[in-house]
């Protein structure tokens, strides 16, 4: 009966292959419409690019990483198309979550057997290394793998392969976090 | 020596040809006014119509925010003056013509009577409460016997106060985008809507946010309505209205304006409210904030854009 009850409360997604329809027609619109695919990561590398500029604008002007993402106007780095994609996706998101139920209290997802600590420290962990890493590959699971392989990029091909087979060899290992 | 050449009679700093004299200071002002009035317009209004127990938030707990807005308020006018210690002369003269004038005045009412409104509820807010003195408590007695009174004083009040946080602009007849009649209204309606977006974050109570969330949306579908004339009005008039109306479509405050206080500051939160009007389950803090920081961007960018629009070349 709990099991029953359980279930009905479980919130809705849709099947994941209409999704993933869904998701291609959507990197086609971003091109149609911003001339660029989708992104995640670039919107918070942006912003750390804005914080260094603001705390110290010489040393962002200086560094070599920095500066390449320093419009030359002398505008902020934030008003970038990647940035309002990432405040698109947050609303988009939440409105997705509201129509199908899963937009309630601020939560942490994770296993049962773990403790919040545990969940927290390895979201850090693992978020860390996602960052360089998409940053070695020039851009993350939506910039490189999926927009770039939606534009025929080798480089977003070897990404793509790479990212979703070494997580899937290292899954064994960071079982316990998920089962 | 440095030398300057100037080829042009107009240059005047900080005035001509750009105005470059209101900073933040103003649009937080204006957001600030607007807000009080907004909470304190429905306060008003609900205790006319006797729904003071059904609209607990709207009567009692929301407009205990309105006496530090106005401070805060006054607080960033005050911060925005260029001789701080002449601030009092406004109130040696009443000049009709003047927006400012109405303005002060209103200011000089609504602030003390937000105060009296806020301290008659006291003990219902803060059941602890103590008025320590016997005299004040007399004081505050006498003043619940009037609230209805105070009612009718803060709604009208509010109406002139919503309407002047528009029309300071609008007086301004040098700048093309502030200059239209439609800005008092505009700000008006804004500034209802914000109010009634912190009265719908604290209520606790599901009739008063349906009926106020209803409302409220009625209110955003007034502001896109008088948005869109604004722009009509200023496609449709001269080369001065109409370049004022291109850094809106297309130019320099499109994105924030168009994003930040159409689409997430009206249409999401209007979205959200229907959604949650329906049945679904709405954290109610999401559409207020988002109206809450629509109102605040629109000002900034009224008062910002606005100061850079002219009718001489």
């Amino acid at each position: 009966m709990d099991k029953k009850i359980g279930l009905k409360k479980r919130p809705v997604y849709i099947n994941p292959y209409f999704g993933g329809i869904l998701l291609g027609l959507l990197i086609l619109t971003s091109f149609y419409i911003a001339g660029r695919g989708l992104s995640a990561s670039g919107a918070l590398k942006l912003t750390i690019v804005e914080i260094v500029d603001v705390i110290a604008p010489e040393h962002a002007e200086n560094n070599t990483y920095y500066n390449r993402f320093l419009p030359e106007d002398g505008g902020s780095p934030l008003f970038n198309w990647l940035v309002f994609g990432a405040i698109g996706t947050f609303f988009g998101g939440m409105l997705s979550g509201a129509i199908f139920g899963r937009l309630g209290k601020l939560r942490i997802e994770k296993s049962a057997k773990i403790s919040n600590r545990t969940r927290l420290i390895a979201a850090g962990v693992g978020g860390t290394l996602f960052g360089i890493g998409s940053q070695f590959s020039r851009g993350c699971s939506s910039g490189a793998a999926l927009s770039g392989t939606s534009a025929l990029s080798f480089g977003g091909l070897i990404v793509m392969l790479v990212m979703f087979g070494v997580g899937y060899a290292f899954a064994y290992f960071f079982r316990k976090l998920w089962i | 020596m440095k030398e300057e050449l100037f080829i042009s009679g107009r240059d005047i700093p900080y005035i001509d040809p750009y105005l470059n004299i209101w900073h933040w200071e103003i649009p937080v002002y204006l957001f600030l006014g607007g807000l009080a009035a907004g909470i304190m317009f429905f306060a008003g209004y609900f205790t006319i119509m006797h729904k003071e127990k059904e609209m607990q938030a709207t009567v009692k707990f929301a407009p205990m925010l309105v006496p530090f807005a106005l401070v805060l308020g006054l607080i960033a006018l005050f911060l925005d003056l260029k001789h701080q210690l002449y601030f009092w002369r406004l109130y040696t003269t009443i000049r009709f013509e003047s927006p400012m004038s109405w303005g002060a005045w209103t200011l000089m009412l609504v602030t003390p009577l937000s105060f009296i409104w806020a301290a008659s509820y006291m003990k219902d807010v803060f059941p602890k409460w103590d008025w320590k003195f016997k005299f004040l408590d007399q004081i505050i007695d006498f003043i619940i016997e009037y609230r209805k009174t105070m009612a009718w004083a803060m709604m009208i009040l509010a109406v002139i106060l919503g309407v002047y946080t528009g029309i300071l602009l609008s007086a301004f007849n040098a700048r093309p985008l502030w200059n239209t009649s439609i800005l008092g209204v505009l700000f008006l309606v804004s500034g209802m809507s914000t109010g009634l977006a912190a009265i719908i974050w604290m209520s606790k109570s599901k009739y008063e946010r349906k009926v106020l969330s209803r409302l409220d949306l009625i209110f955003i579908a007034v502001e896109l309505f008088l948005i869109i004339h604004l722009f009509m009005g200023f496609l449709a008039a001269s080369e001065v209205q109409i370049e004022a109306a291109q850094l809106f479509l297309g130019g320099e405050f499109t994105v924030i304006f168009w994003v930040f206080v159409i689409i997430l500051g009206l249409i999401f939160p209007a979205i959200l409210e229907i959604l949650e009007l329906r049945g679904f389950h709405i954290p109610i803090w999401i559409p207020s904030l988002l109206i809450l920081i629509g109102g605040l961007v629109f000002r900034y960018v009224m008062v910002e854009a606005g100061q850079i629009t002219r009718y001489l070349y």
